[in-house]
């Protein structure tokens, strides 16, 4: 199972074991990650479950859709190059050892 | 000992779905249910891989347990991507939370009429004088349709979500029923399309995919899709949080004292006993599963209500807690099919249950036994007497 470690925006980290196939969304709200949200379920839907990716996985991900695209123009956090919505990424072999920084707020 | 068997289709089900959701889970987590003739996955790891994994948990050969006529492939929920996805796109910008906070005060003034109705008296049915009422009101204002169309949109929607317990399918009340929603759409669409207006409908109906333009029938089928959730799932789901709050009068008091808590009481409430039930996937492959082999081609039930009680995600799950913050529910399915009226739904649940609340602190059921909505997907009250203080 991918190791994906949260890192909360007060610093606190939570290093999950994520099932492939799940969402970075799921992995972090069924683990006590507060830093995400989830609202609409993981239907990229409210932009709660905004992540910042680490720079080193970026290329391992596919692109956001067009849809996910439209959703994080409505991040309450900044959108930064690295912004992603985590309902929208699953979890593979290939990213192992994956970053993400949360955002100070989501709603 | 007797074959287990677990009847979707069943009176006692309609009533009390948990202790055989126990024993699925427990026993036969991979099961096949003759009576609905599916599989049936209960445990909340199993229902939320089915959920994220669209490919192979395919929805366009219908969602609804017992499937009506002409809805596969043809609604939001029974399409997969990616048009599912640019259809939902269509109408999901509409109903997220910062979208929604010009109903706030429509919704309240909703709720303060019909418990204006209810002041002074001492005992009343809070599904047909209260949920049902609310949710009607805001549907009819969200969509801006006609009043004198209440009565008869309510009934019809409410129906067509049933099931028959004898003949375990849609019987011929549901399926007219159905027919009557889809007729009114099919009026809907065409008055729209004369004369478009700044509402939901209007939008939807107006609009194009890729510079396509949607089919009548999905469109038709849509609105009735979003006939039925929006009233007959809203409505149910209120009246079972209602049930839960005159079950456990210790909750109900701390929501009274503090409405700050009422959000979480809501997800509480979509975990411990979500009206929201079962819903059902088609296998587009072969899936081994807890040592079944299970053909593409299958279909399978997923029960949200069982995943919801699974002691492996949630801890002493039958305790009703309102502190317990059940993050990950399926009280709204989950994955791209989750239900697209969340923020609508929590929006009015909160206000509508501030605003009873605030009339009614204290209440009780009248009758210890009540009578439940006959469904294979959905699970509610259809009467719940309350007396109050």
């Amino acid at each position: 199972m991918p190791k994906v470690t949260y890192i909360e925006f007060d610093g606190a980290e939570h290093v999950v074991d994520l099932p492939e196939g799940w969402t970075l969304m799921q992995g972090a709200t069924l683990n006590g990650v507060d830093g995400i949200e989830g609202e609409c379920g993981g239907s990229c839907g409210c932009a709660t479950c905004h992540v910042y990716v680490d720079e080193a996985f970026l290329d391992k991900l596919d692109p956001p859709s067009e849809t996910e695209e439209e959703m994080l123009d409505c991040t309450v956090s900044p959108r930064e190059s690295n912004s992603r919505l985590g309902c929208q990424i699953k979890a593979t072999a290939a990213l192992d050892g994956l970053i993400l920084r949360l955002p100070e707020a989501q709603s | 000992m007797s074959e287990f068997r677990f009847d979707p289709f069943s009176p006692e089900n309609d009533a009390d779905p948990f202790p055989a959701y126990k024993i699925l889970r427990d026993e036969h987590p991979a099961f096949w249910c003759d009576e609905a003739g599916m599989w049936v996955y209960s445990r909340y790891d199993d229902i939320m891989t089915a959920l994220n994994d669209w490919e192979t948990y395919s929805s366009a050969k219908g969602n609804l347990v017992s499937e009506l006529p002409g809805r596969a492939g043809a609604t939001l929920g029974t399409t997969d991507p990616p048009r599912h996805d640019r259809l939902r796109a269509l109408i999901q910008k509409a109903v997220t939370k910062k979208a929604l906070t010009h109903l706030e005060e429509p919704i309240r003034a909703i709720c303060k009429t019909h418990l204006a109705a209810l002041k002074g008296r001492t005992r009343f049915d809070f599904v047909a004088e209260y949920s049902s009422n609310v949710t009607v009101d805001l549907l009819f204002s969200l969509f801006a349709l006609p009043k004198e169309d209440h009565a008869e949109v309510r009934v019809n929607a409410v129906l067509m979500a049933q099931t028959d317990a004898k003949t375990r399918q849609k019987g011929p009340e549901h399926l007219a029923a159905y027919q009557w929603i889809m007729a009114y759409a099919d009026k809907l669409v065409a008055e729209r399309r004369k004369a478009p207006g700044d509402d939901l409908l209007s939008d939807f109906i107006t609009a194009e995919i890729d510079g396509e333009k949607l089919l009548d029938q999905e469109i038709r089928n849509t609105i009735g899709t979003l006939l039925m959730a929006g009233i007959e799932s809203l409505s149910g789901f209120m009246s079972v949080m209602a049930l839960n709050l005159a079950d456990y009068p210790e909750a109900r008091r701390a929501l009274a004292a503090d409405p700050k808590l009422i959000p979480d009481a809501i997800e509480e409430s979509l975990r411990f006993n979500t009206s929201a039930q079962r819903f059902r996937r088609c296998l587009t492959k072969d899936v081994v599963a807890h040592g079944v082999t299970m053909k593409a081609g299958d279909f399978i039930m997923l029960a949200y209500g069982a995943g919801n009680r699974d002691e492996r995600r949630y801890p002493d799950p039958d305790r009703f807690d309102i502190t317990r913050k059940p993050k990950g529910h399926l009280g709204f399915g989950g994955g791209v099919h989750a239900c697209l009226g969340t923020q609508i739904a929590r929006l009015t649940c909160a206000i509508a249950f501030e605003e009873f609340l605030a009339a009614f602190p204290e209440f009780t059921r009248v009758e210890e036994s009540l009578p439940w909505v006959p469904s294979s997907n959905f699970r509610s009250p259809s009467k719940l007497d309350l007396a109050v203080a």
